[in-house]
């Protein structure tokens, strides 16, 4: 946080047109040095004016004070994908986007494999809205989100709302400004929540959701995988109650005892509640305690596999920061233990290692659930029953899918781009494609079946999947670079920095190799 | 008020921030703690704290300071929050005169969950913006005089009365201690080294007394 020893004065409005959320923004105008005065700014570290700021990859401000997304340079290094691997990547998670029902029902490992590997940024923000369900979501409800947007809120919630619109992630380039497009769009998200589900209303904890969210893709978008995470991944978390933050905080400490029995130990000992630690991590998924290449990392895998990713990292930072004797010498009291666990260190939330970390603890989704009965036993003994039910939570993009009423509407893919069928891609194997798919696709999968490559005998709905999937091939019956048939999507309309959702920008991917893939999977973790 | 080195001294006070979200309460702990204050500080979600060691008379004090969200659903989880403390800053926006009408409710809940003899003070922050005041200072202060509650008007923005605010909290506390120490002679309710709720200081360190008034 900034130092002001009060020369700030009353707060200002931001000055008309001097600010906004776009790119212009970082550009100093001629309003730029009267823009520095206004409050609008943030923290007057920033006095020096836009042209001293920079921006790091993901969008915050280098070196200010609390920017999670300004990792340490030699990390960093460690960090980076070589190009050539990223590109193959994009091509792998292409051609399963473009699949995306087979993909899920055939080779599902596979897809977990990739997440855990990290998704490519070019494509992130589309491959969470397959992951989380949210991109059928927008698909069954065309229209909502505009209705919803449209209404009037109930000023009650609005007015809590607006008052944390700057609060969240103010350092990163979309949130700065007051009313620019980062804070208008995290304002009509939010709101449409509250009108989507009256009775659940707002939770400050939404709004550094949404956020990250928007970071990757545009309101409406952003809205359904909201929609999704806070009725099918965390239930209850947002809740009147906030029941299920705490017996999540009660499964998280029963599970530290196998995991990091010192650990266990020691928080018993001080008597520290597992909600003096746990409930930004877990309420936020991380997005406010982790370096900003990590959060993405666990984000990636979090939709994919749901909330047992949520309760590794948790149970992983705890490990490494309480684990040990040597690390307990500092932390004597109840203040000094919460204070380790605040301030953790660079190390051990750094991406390679806690992706490794997280991706290798035995935890289970059986155990949680488990662990949950238990849990809400005891509850219902010591307290009486829940006053809040919430449903069960869905274990991932997997059960998300699974849980679906059928029929599934087969999932357009919405590339702006658009090769020649027979163009040659990178990491393809040297032929040009020819422009069939659909009936090679069919001979491929049968191929596939056949060979027994398929992990499991199809069941009737995920047959009908297949089919599905493989009859209404998309490629086949989108007339080439035919502008009606883009995504209507605003993103490209939307003034905000498009590197935060080039999502858009895809090729248009024929691989004839979904199914029956032999290529090995890159080790870059 | 002096400052002395953290490491060194006497007494360990928790002290609760509590109010509607968005009337700074934040801002007065980073203020008092730090000297810091920023327009966009993050929403507060769970819970947040930071300690200054001052000095009252020869004792050297260090005054826990805790913080958390301010929204109504938060009331679920926070009677962790309140164990041991011993002073409470009950802030409220004088310029947001719905955070000042719901104070009995957060002095009804404080008394619910912390104990009876907790010092508390009624803080009307955000003193910087006078023209939009809607929180008249008499009438503040005359709620806080019928209910027994401490008051001051601050602004963690300029500073004003914010080192104020606390010491008077802090030298509240500590004469309730001494008179508690002074009273008590069968009784061991204060023993230095005994562990109580945590607040044990090392063996490196000065033994503190660990109170519960």
């Amino acid at each position: 946080m900034a130092k002001s020893r009060g020369e700030n004065g009353p707060r200002a409005p931001a000055a008309e047109g001097s600010l906004s959320g776009t790119r212009e923004s970082l550009v100093p105008g001629p309003d730029a040095a009267a823009a520095d005065e206004l409050s609008s700014l943030g923290s007057d570290s920033e006095a020096n004016g836009f042209a001293e700021r920079r921006i790091d990859k993901f969008g915050f401000i280098v070196g200010s004070q609390g920017a999670e997304g300004a990792p340490c340079p030699l990390l960093h290094r460690l960090e980076e994908v070589p190009l050539e691997v990223l590109r193959q990547r994009e091509s792998k998670w292409l051609d399963m986007l473009n699949n995306w029902d087979k993909w899920m029902a055939k080779k599902h490992k596979k897809i977990r494999l990739r997440c855990q590997k990290g998704i490519p940024p070019s494509l992130r923000g589309r491959a969470w809205q397959y992951l989380s369900g949210g991109k059928v979501k927008l698909q069954q409800n065309s229209g909502k989100f505009d209705e919803l947007d449209m209404s009037p809120g109930d000023p009650k919630w609005l007015d809590v709302i607006e008052r944390d619109l700057h609060r969240q992630f103010p350092f990163h380039e979309m949130f700065v400004s007051r009313g620019g497009h980062g804070q208008q769009d995290l304002f009509r998200v939010l709101k449409a929540y509250t009108l989507y589900r009256p009775e659940e209303g707002y939770c400050q904890a939404q709004a550094p959701i949404a956020a990250v969210l928007l970071m990757h893709m545009p309101a409406e978008q952003a809205f359904w995988c909201l929609v999704q995470i806070c009725e099918k991944y965390l239930p209850g978390y947002y809740s009147e109650k906030l029941e299920a933050i705490q017996l999540d905080g009660e499964i998280l400490f029963s599970l530290l005892q196998k995991v990091s029995p010192v650990a266990h130990k020691h928080l018993s000992r001080q008597k520290i509640d597992p909600l003096l630690y746990m409930t930004e991590w877990f309420m936020c998924a991380f997005a406010r305690t982790l370096p900003w290449s990590s959060v993405l990392r666990v984000w990636d895998m979090f939709f994919c596999e749901g909330v047992k990713i949520i309760f590794r990292v948790g149970l992983v930072l705890l490990k490494h920061a309480l684990g040990s004797p040597e690390k307990l010498k500092a932390c004597q009291g109840q203040y000094e233990t919460i204070e380790q666990l605040r301030s953790l260190s660079p190390k051990i939330m750094q991406e390679a290692f806690l992706v490794q970390e997280v991706v290798e603890l035995p935890v289970t989704e059986r155990q949680i659930e488990r662990e949950h009965l238990i849990q809400l036993r005891r509850w219902q003994e010591t307290r009486g029953e829940l006053q809040c039910c919430s449903p069960p939570r869905l274990h991932g993009a997997k059960a998300i899918m699974e849980a679906e009423p059928g029929p599934w509407p087969t999932l357009q893919p919405s590339p702006s781009i658009r090769l020649p069928p027979d163009a040659l891609l990178p990491g393809s194997k040297g032929k040009p494609k020819p422009p069939k798919q659909s009936q090679k696709g069919k001979e491929q999968w049968k191929q596939a079946k056949a060979s027994g490559q398929l992990d499991k005998p199809p069941t009737p709905s995920q047959a009908k999947v297949a089919a599905a999937a493989g009859d209404a091939c998309p490629p086949q019956d989108v007339p080439l670079k035919d502008p009606a048939h883009q995504d209507p999507a605003p993103q490209d309309s939307a003034p905000q920095d498009s590197a935060h959702h080039r999502s858009q920008d895809s090729v248009h991917h024929h691989s004839q190799e979904s199914l029956t893939s032999q290529e090995s999977e890159d080790t870059y973790l | 008020m002096g400052n002395r080195a953290e490491e060194d001294y006497n007494f360990v006070f928790k002290v609760v921030l509590i109010g509607e979200s968005g009337v700074g309460k934040t801002n007065l702990l980073s203020r008092f703690t730090r000297n810091e204050f920023s327009h966009d500080s993050r929403t507060t979600i769970g819970v947040e704290f930071s300690t200054r060691t001052v000095m009252l008379g020869t004792a050297a004090v260090k005054a826990q300071i805790w913080d958390t969200a301010g929204l109504e659903r938060y009331r679920a989880i926070t009677s962790a929050y309140y164990r041991g403390a011993v002073g409470a800053l009950l802030v409220f926006d004088l310029t947001k005169h719905q955070t000042y009408a719901v104070v009995e409710r957060w002095l009804k809940e404080l008394y619910d969950h912390a104990e009876a003899t907790i010092v508390v003070m009624l803080v009307g922050n955000k003193s910087d913006l006078q023209q939009a005041r809607e929180v008249p200072t008499e009438e503040a202060r005359m709620f806080a005089e019928n209910n027994g509650l401490l008051f001051l008007e601050t602004s963690a923005l300029d500073s004003t009365n914010v080192e104020l605010a606390f010491e008077t909290v802090l030298k509240e506390i500590f004469s309730k201690v001494s008179k508690q120490r002074q009273n008590s002679s069968r009784t061991n309710a204060i023993a230095l080294g005994r562990a109580q709720a945590g607040q044990e200081p090392g063996p490196g360190e000065k033994r503190a007394c660990c109170i519960s008034l």
